[in-house]
């Protein structure tokens, strides 16, 4: 047993990758390119350079989308890195029984995420109906109307986004406190370091490349929100306008118009930020074994 | 104000009362929305209920189940080869898999259209069973799960024994991946059940009504979709239907969902998706 991890130099190993290869061609990179194919070329198949990515910037819905989801994104992760991590270091510091449990309350939402969800916030929203009714009614909210007024809407998905996102970045990030050497606590209980200091000095700089991968993994999802200012839309009869982020936006050219190429530009802008964002967790964060 | 001699276990017990107070107003948060669906759903009148809800639920078993049966056939085999096999390419596609699987599944909704308005594909249940199949963190999980050494002495032992390396798959490395499947079936059925984007795009430009998924059937049966595009003051939802009605739709929306979770609470309570990280 003197060679670790013999590797078959077969053919065998294309055999059972082949299925997995080939699903990921027609199902990851043959629409990727395809969408960038129909980004770059007109309805008669032309090439056409950028013109459908500044075109499509010309249309009256496509700034206050991206705004939408900016301004969506900055609620969204600082809520995130807030709360998910220091209600994680909270559960860290709890006995493993009772912080087992409240990890499963906090991570039961996360299951259920989808549209589910938003339909059962439009309720919580929903003043006389809603439990948190008191909390709607301290805030001067009367009507449905009033707490899905335009301009509160990014706070509204970007809670809908925590109760049902967040129980699985604190499951991640308690995992990742879970992996601290318990010398390196004890050490610091023998410094004299208290809870806090223990938190502060010891647990949140061994963590901090999982904060940088949940921002950066919540970025990228988050910018292609969609489900959220649909369902609302839907559901309130057009509060939220059918494109109010850039996924709507693209979706609602698309079928509503038939204008593929200028949604596949948008479809395009989103990518790139999706590939970009992941490309960054690979190779900085050191999460995954490679970079660095 | 405290003494020296016992500010230590002082400054704990207040710093654990203020952890409690945060905690349990946290799961309040997170726990009384479903506490609410549950009671609400009781007292409804279930008669109202009718439309397409069996045919719905049944396209959701099949979707889920038929995308996850393509997730294991597809994930185990080539995390196992990966792993354990060398080949050109193994190190180019390890990276392609962690970069697919790191990029949001909802990025790639809109090309999938385009590509299924293509191939005249957008009405069948394959434009969602498809990309349900294609599960990318799948094969990391199957990757790192045959990495250990033990399995791998495994492997060469039966090699030595003359069995061929399909032999070695279906007899050694097939039983072993019995945790690392069912770690794969159940992160992905809980992602394909509650999945709005793509079925709501495959299904939405034509009348396919027969073929929605129960989350977007209810979805879009409860609130029928017109909008008027500007904003009207709604006092209320856009829906004939009672609230009771539509918690225990929703209820029944998330109900399998539960089923699934409670039985792979273990896997989340012991941290096991850290395992899968370096």
């Amino acid at each position: 047993m003197k060679h670790k991890s013999p590797m078959r130099p077969r053919k065998t190993g294309y055999l059972f990758v082949a299925p997995y290869v080939l699903l990921l061609a027609a199902i990851g990179i043959y629409p990727a390119g395809y969408v960038v194919y129909l980004a770059l070329t007109s309805l008669t198949a032309h090439f056409t350079g950028l013109d459908n990515f500044i075109d499509a910037t010309h249309n009256s819905e496509f700034v206050p989308a991206f705004e939408n989801m900016i301004k969506f994104l900055g609620i969204w992760l600082t809520a995130l890195v807030v709360f998910v991590v220091s209600l994680s270091l909270m559960l860290h510091s709890l006995n493993e029984r009772v912080s087992a449990a409240f990890r499963f309350v906090l991570y039961l939402p996360a299951a259920l995420a989808g549209s589910a969800s938003v339909m059962l916030w439009l309720f919580m929203l929903q003043p006389g109906k809603s439990p948190w009714g008191f909390v709607l009614s301290w805030l001067g909210y009367h009507t449905l109307g009033d707490s899905l007024a335009p301009a509160h809407l990014p706070v509204v998905f970007a809670l809908i986004a925590f109760w049902s996102g967040a129980g699985s970045w604190i499951v991640v990030m308690y995992g990742a406190l879970a992996t601290i050497p318990q010398a390196a606590l004890e050490s610091a209980k023998l410094d004299g370091a208290g809870a806090w200091r223990t938190a502060v000095n010891i647990k949140l700089p061994l963590i901090k490349k999982w904060i940088a991968y949940m921002l950066i993994g919540a970025f990228a999802a988050g910018s292609q929100l969609f489900a959220e200012p649909q369902l609302v839309s839907e559901a309130t009869g057009g509060i939220a306008n059918q494109a109010w982020s850039p996924n709507q936006l693209a979706i609602f050219l698309a079928f509503h118009y038939d204008y593929f190429n200028y949604a596949a530009a948008i479809a395009v802008d989103l990518l790139v930020v999706a590939v970009i964002c992941a490309a960054v967790i690979l190779l900085r964060t050191g999460l995954f074994g490679v970079g660095h | 104000m405290l003494s020296h001699a016992n500010s230590p276990a002082r400054r704990t017990s207040t710093g654990q009362v203020v952890t409690y107070v945060l905690l349990v107003l946290f799961a309040a948060f997170f726990l009384v929305p479903i506490v609410w669906l549950v009671f609400e759903a009781i007292g409804g009148n279930l008669g109202l209920i009718s439309g397409n809800l069996g045919v719905w639920l049944i396209n959701s078993t099949i979707y889920s189940a038929a995308g996850a049966a393509i997730a294991i056939a597809a994930c185990v085999p080539a995390g196992y080869a990966i792993a354990t096999h060398e080949f050109p390419g193994r190190r180019a596609l390890l990276i392609l898999t962690m970069l697919v699987m790191l990029i949001p599944t909802s990025a790639l909704v809109l090309p999938l259209f385009l590509e299924a308005n293509e191939v005249h594909l957008l009405t069948s249940p394959f434009a969602v069973i498809l990309p349900y199949g294609l599960f990318p963190f799948g094969v990391y999980l199957s990757y790192m799960y045959f990495q250990t050494e033990r399995f791998n002495v495994l492997f060469q032992t039966a090699r030595t024994d003359g069995c061929d390396e399909w032999k070695v798959f279906r007899h050694i490395a097939i039983p072993l991946s019995k945790p690392v499947a069912a770690l794969i079936v159940f992160l992905n059925i809980v992602a394909s059940w509650t999945n709005f984007f793509l079925p709501w795009v495959m299904y939405w430009s034509t009348d396919a009504t027969n073929r929605y998924p129960l989350p977007l059937g209810i979805a879009l049966q409860l609130f029928n979709g017109e909008t008027s595009g500007e904003y009207l003051g709604v006092v209320q939802l856009h829906t004939t239907w009672p609230p009771s009605a539509i918690a225990f739709l929703l209820l029944a929306t998330i109900a399998p969902v539960v089923v699934v979770l409670v039985l792979a609470q273990r896997w989340i309570r012991s941290g096991q998706f850290q395992g899968v990280f370096h």
